[in-house]
């Protein structure tokens, strides 16, 4: 074999290792991108799934509770100071009634 | 250009294109979580928003029913008390006619004389129970004078025992019976709780005075 022909055949031999270099690199990049949608739908998903929802709705059912809470104890006082008032006017009441109705129209 | 030479640039060129080739799908990568993560907080921005309104109607809804409840309770409480009102002027009615002092004899003339006021004609039958009746009876001249004074006619009076009339009072007729007017302590005490409720009501919850 002449210098030549070697020396042609270890270009082409270059050749070939250059080209498989390239399809590895190109191997890769693929592996990458699917990598990066996979972690991409992933972290899409993670957003729609029921926890996020549920740590939201623990935490607004807490506060109603809490709003309801209030309501019962701002009623429970109004109820408090009705009955205490209505204590101290019955008398004036009964004698109201009582005026009115031996009031008679002649 | 020597073969050497020709190698090293094949091996250079393989080594650039591959560089390029990586650093390319590294971006396409970034590129792609980076929408991943736009699309992801405007999708929980989205989400959070419409749950937080639904939410919230919800709260509105229950806060809602839970003010109705007590406001149900409020107004319960305070028609209970009312009621108690009637109730025991009812009792202390009864009291004062049971003891038939002259204070209730002049309460029945008194309710005599506005039943035969209320009414045309000059014969009126007077009807009440039998203890009020034995009070009337004592009275029915006095008070026929008083009617006959208010109406500028004779009045004629017959008084009537009626047991159907418990707690006291009285009921005034024309002879004919074609007018009456109930003036029992029942038919007094029934009307006061249908129009006085109102003004029992700012009575006994009035605060400050």
């Amino acid at each position: 074999m002449s210098v030549e022909i070697k020396e042609l055949q270890e270009l082409i031999e270059q050749e070939r290792a250059a080209e498989e270099k390239v399809r590895k690199a190109k191997e890769e990049a693929q592996e990458i991108v699917k990598r990066a949608r996979e972690k991409a739908e992933l972290v899409v998903q993670e957003t729609e799934s029921d926890p996020y929802q549920q740590k939201l709705r623990q935490t607004k059912k807490e506060e109603t509770e809490r709003k309801k809470a209030e309501i019962d104890e701002e009623y429970k006082r109004k109820i408090s100071t009705l009955n205490k008032t209505a204590k101290d006017n019955f008398e004036k009441a009964i004698a109201f009634v009582t005026k009115e109705i031996l009031k008679v129209e002649i | 250009m020597s073969v050497l030479e020709l190698r090293t640039e094949i091996e250079k060129k393989a080594t650039e294109e591959a560089s390029r080739i990586l650093e390319n799908a590294k971006e396409e990568a970034e590129r792609i979580i980076a929408e991943a993560n736009a699309k992801t907080d405007t999708l929980r921005d989205e989400k959070t928003k419409t749950l937080m309104r639904a939410l919230d109607t919800e709260e509105r809804a229950e806060l809602a029913v839970a003010r109705m409840d007590r406001k149900g309770e409020i107004l319960q409480l305070k028609s209970e008390w009312a009621n108690r009102v009637f109730e025991e002027a009812g009792k202390r009615m009864a009291e004062m006619s049971e003891k038939s002092s002259p204070e209730y004899r002049e309460v029945l003339s008194k309710l005599i004389l506005e039943g035969i006021a209320k009414m045309r004609g000059n014969r009126f039958v007077v009807e009440a129970n039998s203890r009020d009746v034995e009070a009337i009876r004592k009275e029915v001249k006095i008070v026929s004078e008083r009617a006959a004074k208010m109406k500028n006619e004779r009045i004629d009076l017959q008084v009537k025992t009626q047991p159907t009339i418990s707690l006291g009072g009285v009921v005034v007729s024309t002879e004919d019976k074609t007018q009456y007017y109930n003036n029992t302590l029942e038919a007094c005490l029934s009307y006061a709780q249908q129009n006085l409720t109102g003004e029992v009501y700012k009575i006994i919850f009035k605060t400050g005075g």
